[in-house]
């Protein structure tokens, strides 16, 4: 039950892991002045977004893609796979849809929220390395 | 009234890991800690687009943090430009 401010602190703490803060000290950059900056980059990125969603909101009335359910949208996900040749994450990717709850019945309140983020945020990290 | 709270609790685990696995799947770069506060986030109604927008622009500031460290260790004359 943390507030929405906590947990972006926390959200920009995930990303401050694994950052040598020895090395960075002889850069003269301090990890409370990289979290300070880490926080006011987070806050624009949020606040933007939510301006310029209010702005398209009134102009033109919501997209196609907006209204597709985020089940929905990781099923095309799974059907790119497949026509991509990658059958195996593509029905590990349906497994795993199923294995989520729906409405009323959930858990977890936001379920569809989640999805729809990990949708937004789909191919954003590195491919992972391949073994020889 | 216990079995009830553990039944709930396996149920989240279950969901969890089932977003975990979607999220690995998709590529998103999330871990378990990272994917939490984001379902966190999500309960208190911010908007997952918005939230994405934060994640990739927290990655970029990491970056583009390299970038400063290595331009600051190397005086290059464009030290500071990005904080």
């Amino acid at each position: 039950s943390s507030s929405i401010t906590e947990l972006l602190g926390a959200l920009c703490d995930c990303s401050l892991s694994g950052v040598s803060w020895k090395r960075r000290a002889l850069g003269g950059v301090s990890r409370e002045g990289f979290r300070r900056a880490l926080k006011k980059r987070a806050y624009g990125a949020l606040l933007s977004k939510l301006f310029q969603d209010g702005t398209k909101g009134s102009a033109s009335g919501p997209s196609t893609s907006a209204s597709t359910p985020p089940r929905n949208k990781v099923l095309m996900i799974c059907f790119d796979l497949r026509v991509a040749g990658c059958r195996e994450e593509a029905e590990r990717l349906e497994e795993q849809l199923e294995r989520l709850p729906e409405g009323a019945s959930s858990c977890l309140k936001e379920v569809d929220a989640v999805l729809e983020l990990l949708v937004h945020l789909a191919g954003s990290a590195p491919p992972p390395p391949t073994s020889f | 009234m216990a079995s009830a709270a553990n039944t709930n609790l396996n149920a989240v685990r279950e969901t969890m890991e089932a977003l975990l696995e979607i999220s690995r799947l998709l590529n998103t770069g999330l871990d378990m800690e990272s994917l939490s506060i984001c379902v966190r986030l999500c309960e208190q109604g911010i908007n997952p687009e918005a939230l994405s927008a934060v994640i990739k622009e927290l990655r970029k500031a990491s970056e583009t943090s390299e970038g400063v460290y290595v331009c600051m260790s190397d005086n290059y004359p464009g030290r500071g430009l990005f904080f």
